[in-house]
């Protein structure tokens, strides 16, 4: 018997623990990470003790992180205005992204035509772009959007494109020899079996997608209605250096959370990842084999 | 119907560059037979049905499929090969209906007839299980049921047991028998596996490489229906040992 089949015949047994599996199973993917990032914060609250090091140059954790509870009624609009920024921009670089893959995949002349700008693109610096983009679109959120998606979309189009391409042969072949139409053809397989290649654009994007809002709000002023970004600066200059590091913490929870969605939704979107057998769908009402079907 | 045959060649050939890989071919295939085509690699056997299946165009001659002229279009047959392909992201009873969701999209009755033929072939437990929690015969088993509810009457298997160990072979070509002699479908077999061709069916083809041409036609002997017996049966070593001084010129 070979190894699967096996697999397959001890199913039943572990339903039977399975609530017990399913807390380690928890505490191994959620403990562990969360004990890591408690170590980290313990360490810096070590090395600032043991060295004696100044409060101007490097605040305790526990102070940076008051200095966030403490001004969190001041901080939180800000905090949303940057979640929008990176939503915003994230989605519009993703579809963009997908997009443009899309197309450069399946027309070989855009290819070409597309490649270079795309890597021009990336060869500008992002600081470069704040001056024409206020110009063009003026304050306020859009040329952070903007700023979001030009670092989203190009991990986005160069996975789609990768992915794309290396759908099996012999798999378009059997679609072929079935009469399947190009259209049914890229929906049911090629989109499907580029799936993992389009999270793993995202998930690059999503790491870079909160360093981009910040960055935008850095070179694109926001107006009277302030930033994060600004807040941070406003601190520096002020010598509050607990607010400095407690803005950060915040920046990087941020980044966290929205790399985080991204993995969760490709959990979500790829089920026959994880698990052997799929879940009733939620979309489609499955009708039972009437029994004069059923042959036994 | 003007004959019996259910697939007719009529001079066939096809080169790839200035290498001729099918020598013009001739072959008609009887509705309801079992054909099984011996041949080294390269040979032009998957040329060949490549050519039946539509995939791609003959540089001459002409394909009938149940009398109607077919040559270089798809969609006639059911086709499966020695890889599984099935979809990582469809469960079993998806892949099974593959074919009608990439054609016009699948149907209630496309779905209970999928249940159907899982449940009479034994993967009736597996529906909704993803392939990958499948062993590679039960794959090769959810791949030529999506084959056969095509509905097609031809179905062309290239080596669709070769990646399988010997035992699961064995399993599987028995089962295969079972499932040709219920369904009633004409089935073109590819093989390297000399005893696995005269096993399996009515008539041996055996072709020769380079060009691709066929070289011997042997009606099958050996009665139905067969149970490992007939391995040692006389005729069939018989037949095995002129396919072998074919293959490989006596040495």
């Amino acid at each position: 018997m070979d190894p699967q089949t096996r697999d397959l015949e001890r199913a039943p047994r572990e339903s039977g623990q399975r609530d017990r599996s399913r807390t380690q199973t928890v505490l191994r993917n959620v403990g562990i990470p969360v004990l890591s990032i408690v170590l980290v914060l313990l360490l810096w609250q070590a090395i600032v003790i043991i060295f004696h090091v100044a409060p101007y140059i490097a605040p305790r954790p526990m102070a940076a992180i008051q200095s966030v509870t403490d001004n969190w009624g001041l901080l939180w609009p800000l905090v949303l205005g940057t979640i929008r920024e990176t939503i915003y921009g994230f989605v519009c670089g993703a579809v963009l992204g997908l997009g443009l893959g899309v197309i450069m995949a399946k027309t070989p002349f855009l290819h070409r035509m597309v490649y270079p700008v795309l890597v021009l693109s990336q060869g500008v610096p992002i600081i470069a772009l704040g001056a024409p983009l206020v110009l063009i679109l003026g304050f306020g959120v859009t040329p952070k959007v903007v700023i979001v998606a030009w670092i989203v979309f190009f991990p986005v189009t160069v996975n789609v494109l990768a992915g794309l391409s290396h759908v099996d042969q012999d798999l378009l072949n059997l679609a072929r020899v079935y009469g399947a139409s190009r259209w049914r053809t890229f929906w049911q397989i090629e989109i499907p079996a580029s799936t993992t290649s389009l999270f793993a654009g995202m998930k690059i994007g999503a790491t870079y997608a909160v360093t981009g809002a910040i960055l935008g709000e850095l070179v694109t002023p926001s107006g009277a209605s302030g930033s994060l970004a600004l807040y941070q600066e406003t601190a520096n200059t002020n010598f509050n250096v607990a607010a400095v590091y407690g803005t950060t913490m915040v920046m990087t929870a941020i980044g966290i959370s929205w790399f985080l969605l991204i993995v969760g939704s490709e959990v979500l979107a790829t089920p026959w990842q994880r698990r052997t057998v799929a879940r009733r769908s939620m979309f489609r009402r499955r009708r039972d084999v009437p029994p004069t079907l059923r042959v036994h | 119907m003007s004959s019996n045959d259910l697939l007719q060649l009529r001079g066939v050939a096809k080169s790839f560059g200035a290498t001729l890989a099918l020598e013009p071919t001739s072959l008609d295939i009887q509705d309801g037979s079992f054909v099984a085509i011996v041949g080294p690699s390269g040979c032009g056997k998957s040329t060949l049905f490549n050519v039946i299946a539509g995939l791609l165009k003959p540089d001459s001659g002409e394909v009938q499929v149940a009398d109607h002229v077919v040559t270089g279009t798809a969609g006639h047959v059911g086709y499966m090969l020695q890889k599984d392909l099935l979809m990582p992201w469809r469960t079993v009873e998806e892949n099974i209906t593959m074919a009608a969701r990439l054609t016009r999209g699948v149907n209630d009755d496309d779905r209970a007839e999928a249940r159907r033929v899982a449940e009479q072939y034994g993967l009736g437990e597996f529906l909704r299980h993803y392939p990958h929690a499948l062993s590679g015969g039960m794959r090769q088993r959810v791949a030529f049921m999506r084959t056969l509810v095509t509905r097609h009457p031809l179905l062309l298997l290239d080596e669709p047991f070769g990646a399988l160990d010997a035992q699961t072979r064995l399993e599987m070509q028995q089962w295969l028998l079972e499932v040709w002699k219920e369904a009633q479908r004409t089935v073109l077999f590819i093989t390297h596996d000399v005893d696995e061709s005269i096993f399996l069916s009515d008539r041996v083809l055996v072709m020769s490489p380079r060009p691709g041409r066929i070289i011997a036609d042997f009606v099958n002997p050996l009665a139905r229906p067969r149970n490992l017996d007939v391995l040692t049966d006389p005729h069939f070593v018989e037949l095995k040992s002129q396919i072998l001084h074919l293959l490989h010129g006596g040495r």
